[in-house]
């Protein structure tokens, strides 16, 4: 087995080591959460992994698409409201898919957390974790290995009454345990 | 590939068929809970999948989407679709029609299925035993619903297909077709009665009317050699269904006794979990029994007995052949139901699986280099392992359907019923322009449930969009939730027409993209989120969002 996965061009020089290190948490967060989630796990995908979604609410599938994320190795996965069935489906999951999205509930506990990424290194998966703004929750109870914060600054091609949205430029602030000091970047990304 | 069929292979069936189980359900359930809903309907994927009687008169037809819907009828009660509902308010009739046949066939809730030929015996004719099944069902329902009407029918003759449409056609009432008449009472019915009872695909049935078999009786005038030609094995099934045989013939030689499965639990066991967890691996042995074999089972009698001698027996159908995780699912289904109706007084300590049906198997050739790697193994494993857990339903993935809304291209199903290895060819985007979606690309949040939104223009007036999709003003606050935001920039509207020649699922709406930005933010960024704004009957929603 590979000690890593491939990640999407656009995205190589912002993530540490330019690839997604098997084991690791990436949390995606900020306005633009998904589609950088989107375009973390896309180029894993077309090399052969397979990916789980699991519990992540209002799903774009065409986006998914478009960004490059092969649907045919793609599950999307509901899990039961009840927060103990969370964490052993989570567990279920990880023991056959590479790659992970996950959107993490209330409820969820540092200690259930740990047990996850025990789990993720064990079994050299990576963890996607996407917190979209609509469900805020105050800080991640996981610890992530890479933190991609991201903040939209320009949207493209729209403009007062004409046009459409065909782009956009994203701060990206990438800190997490993994990385020694906190940096930022810009990413100009479709989607 | 001629085959001969003998007037024996077709069994007589009785079908008691409630139409839109899903929305009796749902009422039923609402009732339980001292509320009562004439009109119900009940949502899947935001399209309706069933309703009532009351609402289907006042015109919410199938795959209406909830605000066509609500438009239609404006008291019609919405509900979600909950399969276990569906299952556990059926069991009170599965168990009254019980009492007089000991095994019966419950392939989806609302439609039981049993072989008429020791019942009928017993209560003196086909007849006869239509009226008993009648009032069986009727008093059992009443008990549901506190005797309000809910409509089923009751229907007798030769093979599945033919009963189900009787049943149908009974209207609430029984209607029995005489020994050997199936053939001649299914030749003036449409054909698209196969896509709607025997689960053969639409698109076949489509291109039967384009080749100008409109009625099944014209297909039953074919030579099947002809029919298979020209659709394949579906033509042969074409052909036998037309003349009121079983979809698959039943296997007529018999088959190896080693064929039932019988696990014997050691100690009784008492929790779900743990008697489905064997259930599946006693499956895996019998599925891979058969596979070797050549075979599939379509038909499959499940039995349970516990320690103080109570027995559960069910036959299970599935026209595609049950796959081991299928099984393991129809054992839960069958525990939960013996559970919530009867209340076991002990554990299970006996499971048999009989195959009663079984089907020649589709051979499939692998890829010549194996085809699937590691990977794909696991996957598959963890797939099974996560339908076993959650339920088919939870576990799904994406197949390309097509159309304007970025919620419509892609259709969700579950994984199970899936080929997994011919995957690819199902997620292909086929049509890549529909005229009137949304230029790409695409939003990456897409809201199950759209959110109501105010959109005012600077004076403060709603924005309006007129017949020739002119704007009223430039939008520019919006209100969503409790959160207020101004307009940055918006670009639209353009407008959605669907279906404008059926009056009652038509669709009229504009879509926009509109950038908003905060209000009255202290941060020294603000944030601005690109999103999809739709007016449809005066309202609009967000339903996207470039998250």
């Amino acid at each position: 087995m590979s000690h890593s996965l491939p990640v999407a061009k656009a995205l190589q020089p912002i993530i540490p080591d330019g690839v997604l290190v098997r084991g690791r948490t990436v949390l995606c967060s900020g306005d633009a959460a998904m589609s950088t989630a989107l375009l973390a796990v896309s180029a894993a995908t077309q090399a052969g992994s397979w990916l789980a979604i699991v519990g992540v609410s209002d799903f774009g599938l065409m986006s998914a698409c478009e960004q490059g994320v092969a649907l045919q190795r793609t599950v999307l996965v509901t899990p039961t409201a009840n927060k103990k069935d969370w964490t052993s489906t989570v567990a279920a999951v990880a023991d056959g898919f590479d790659v992970m999205m996950l959107e993490v509930p209330q409820g969820v506990s540092g200690s259930d957390a740990r047990r996850i990424q025990t789990r993720i290194q064990a079994r050299r998966n990576v963890l996607v974790l996407v917190e979209t703004s609509r469900h805020a929750t105050p800080r991640s109870v996981f610890q992530p290995d890479v933190v991609l914060h991201t903040q939209t600054t320009k949207w493209d091609g729209i403009e007062h009454g004409a046009g459409y949205v065909q782009g956009r430029h994203i701060d990206v602030t990438v800190s997490g345990r993994r990385v020694p000091r906190v940096m930022q970047y810009v990413l100009q990304h479709v989607g | 590939m001629v085959e001969h069929i003998g007037a024996s292979e077709v069994t007589r069936v009785a079908v008691i068929s409630c139409t839109d189980w899903q929305a009796v359900a749902a009422q039923c359930e609402l009732y339980s809970r001292k509320q009562w809903f004439d009109a119900v309907a009940v949502l899947h994927a935001q399209r309706v999948v069933a309703r009532t009687v009351y609402a289907a008169k006042q015109g919410v037809q199938i795959g209406m989407r909830r605000r066509e819907a609500q438009a239609v009828c404006p008291d019609l009660h919405i509900a979600a679709n909950n399969k276990e509902r569906d299952r556990l308010m059926f069991e009170s009739v599965v168990r009254a029609v019980g009492e007089l046949v000991p095994l019966v066939e419950v392939s989806t809730p609302g439609v039981i299925l049993l072989a008429t030929r020791g019942p009928s015996r017993y209560v003196g004719g086909d007849d006869a035993l239509a009226q008993r099944l009648h009032g069986i069902t009727h008093n059992a329902l009443a008990l549901l619903a506190d005797g309000r009407p809910i409509v089923f029918g009751v229907g007798i003759a030769d093979g599945r297909l033919t009963a189900l449409v009787a049943a149908h056609a009974a209207d609430g009432g029984h209607l029995v077709v005489e020994p050997g008449e199936s053939a001649q009472c299914l030749a003036q019915l449409p054909v698209s009665v196969l896509a709607d009872f025997a689960e053969i695909d639409r698109d076949v049935v489509s291109l039967l009317h384009r080749l100008g078999l409109s009625c099944v009786g014209d297909i039953a005038t074919m030579k099947p050699s002809d029919l298979v030609g020209r659709f394949g094995p579906v033509g042969l099934e074409l052909h036998r269904l037309a003349r009121g045989y079983d979809r698959h013939p039943p296997i007529t030689i018999a088959p190896p006794p080693e064929r039932a499965s019988t696990h014997r639990f050691e100690l009784s066991v008492e929790d779900v979990n743990v008697v489905v967890a064997t259930a599946r691996t006693v499956a895996d042995e019998l599925v891979t029994h058969l596979n070797n074999q050549g075979v599939s089972c379509v038909r499959l009698h499940i039995c349970m007995q516990t320690d103080h001698g109570e027995q559960s027996d069910r036959l299970w159908y599935q026209p595609e052949g049950l796959t081991a995780a299928a099984m393991a699912e129809r054992v839960r289904w069958q525990m939960d139901a013996w559970i919530a109706t009867r209340g076991l007084t002990s554990g299970v300590v006996l499971l048999r699986y009989l195959p009663v049906g079984l089907r020649a198997r589709e051979g499939r050739q692998l890829g010549l280099w194996g085809g699937s790697t590691q990977a794909d193994e696991w996957a598959a494993r963890a797939i099974e392992r996560l339908t076993t857990m959650l339920g088919s339903d939870s576990v799904r993935v994406a197949q390309w359907r097509g159309g304007r809304d970025v919620s419509e291209v892609f259709a969700l199903t579950p994984a199970a019923v899936v080929d997994m290895e011919r995957r690819a060819e199902s997620v292909v985007i086929k049509e890549t322009v529909w005229s009137g979606a949304l230029p790409t690309p695409s939003p990456s949040i897409v809201y199950d449930e759209p959110l109501l939104a105010v959109v005012n223009d600077a004076s403060g007036c709603v924005v309006s969009v007129s017949g020739r999709h002119e704007l009223s003003a430039s939008p520019a606050h919006v209100v969503i939730g409790r959160h207020a935001y101004n307009v940055v920039s918006w670009a639209g509207p353009w407008p959605v027409e669907e279906r404008w020649w059926d009056p009652l699922r038509q669709r009229r709406a504009v879509r926009m993209q509109m950038v908003l930005a905060r209000d009255a933010d202290d941060m020294v960024r603000t944030t601005t989120h690109a999103v999809v704004m739709v007016l449809e009957h005066g309202e609009w929603w967000m339903t996207a969002r470039y998250g």
